[in-house]
């Protein structure tokens, strides 16, 4: 599989992560498309970062790019892409700070940030689509329905994710050694 | 207040956190309850910064140490922001080294499917979000 130059890195995750609103999925979504587009990642390898930066402390898209960029380019990678997805909006963050511009007085910019939030449940959803289709079509549904199952049980009675991802790893596991 | 108390307090609440405004009960606590160099209203001055602008939610960290400490302030809120994620790379590597075992492979896929039930809740909650947000701007109802 081919790597892009640590430039190119910087570049695709600096640009994909700072132009989304509505948190990191989207974010996510904008740079696995971009990142199969160019051949650089494959849905599997989209589908293991999503799970290891939902099982890293702190703000999950950061962790997707650091396991992105560690992943293409080793460790100069994995700082290429912390930086380039987290400095141009912390600058921007401590701008707005410090100036105490409430930007989110202007009307422009209450439309921006609708319709940004709009586009941004759009892309949650296809990260979603991506990440649950490959085990809709393949043997093992009646796992996969339990694992959903247990999932959607845990979420109802409020257990935080990171719980939830931790019993549904117990239970995957559990399920396959009753099929055996 | 001192840089090196603020990164540590800052880095305290993101670690402890698994989303973006998941770090805001402890920062509450400790910048506005404990230490008190920052007002409630202040606190809702950085969340708010933070959602008005593109980016990681996690980053309204950077205007939380800025209100508290100036630009030394806003460099440890990065540094907080930016420190627990480098704990994805031997997360990442435990994983691929084990992932050709079943069990391992089995735990993985659970997560992944957990993680797309996850992100389908998350996506119903920001659609909800997104329309109230409609109807305010564009004033309907």
């Amino acid at each position: 599989m081919p790597s892009p130059s640590i430039r190119q890195l910087f570049w695709a995750v600096a640009r994909d992560v700072n132009r989304t609103f509505g948190g990191g999925y989207a974010a996510m979504e904008l740079m696995r498309r971009t990142f199969t587009r160019q051949g650089w990642l494959d849905d599997a390898g989209n589908a293991l970062l999503m799970a290891v930066s939902r099982l890293t402390p702190g703000t999950n898209v950061l962790a997707y790019c650091v396991g992105l960029g560690w992943r293409l380019r080793g460790t100069a990678g994995a700082m290429a892409a912390l930086v380039g997805g987290s400095l141009p909006a912390s600058i921007l963050i401590a701008v707005l700070a410090a100036t105490v511009a409430r930007v989110d007085q202007y009307r422009s910019v209450q439309i921006a940030i609708a319709v940004g939030s709009a586009i941004a449940v759009v892309l949650v959803f296809s990260a979603a689509w991506h990440l649950l289709r490959p085990y809709m079509f393949r043997p093992g549904r009646a796992r996969t329905g339990v694992i959903v199952l247990v999932t959607v049980a845990l979420l109802l009675l409020d257990v935080t994710p990171v719980r939830i991802l931790l019993v549904a790893a117990a239970v995957g596991i559990v399920v396959l050694r009753s099929d055996r | 207040m001192n840089v090196l108390l603020l990164y540590g307090l800052l880095l305290k609440a993101t670690m402890t956190s698994f989303a973006g405004l998941g770090s805001l009960p402890q920062i509450e606590r400790d910048f506005v309850e404990t230490h008190q160099v920052l007002t409630a209203e202040q606190l809702g001055e950085a969340v708010l910064v933070g959602r008005s602008t593109p980016g990681p939610i996690g980053a309204y960290v950077v205007a939380v140490g800025y209100l508290a400490a100036g630009w030394p302030g806003a460099i440890a809120g990065w540094l907080a922001m930016i420190t627990p994620a480098v704990l994805a790379v031997p997360l990442l590597i435990v994983v691929q080294r084990w992932i050709h075992l079943p069990h391992t492979r089995a735990a993985v896929d659970a997560i992944v499917l957990a993680s797309g039930v996850l992100l389908v809740a998350t996506g119903v909650r920001l659609a909800v979000e997104a329309a109230q947000q409609l109807m305010r701007v564009f004033r309907v109802g």
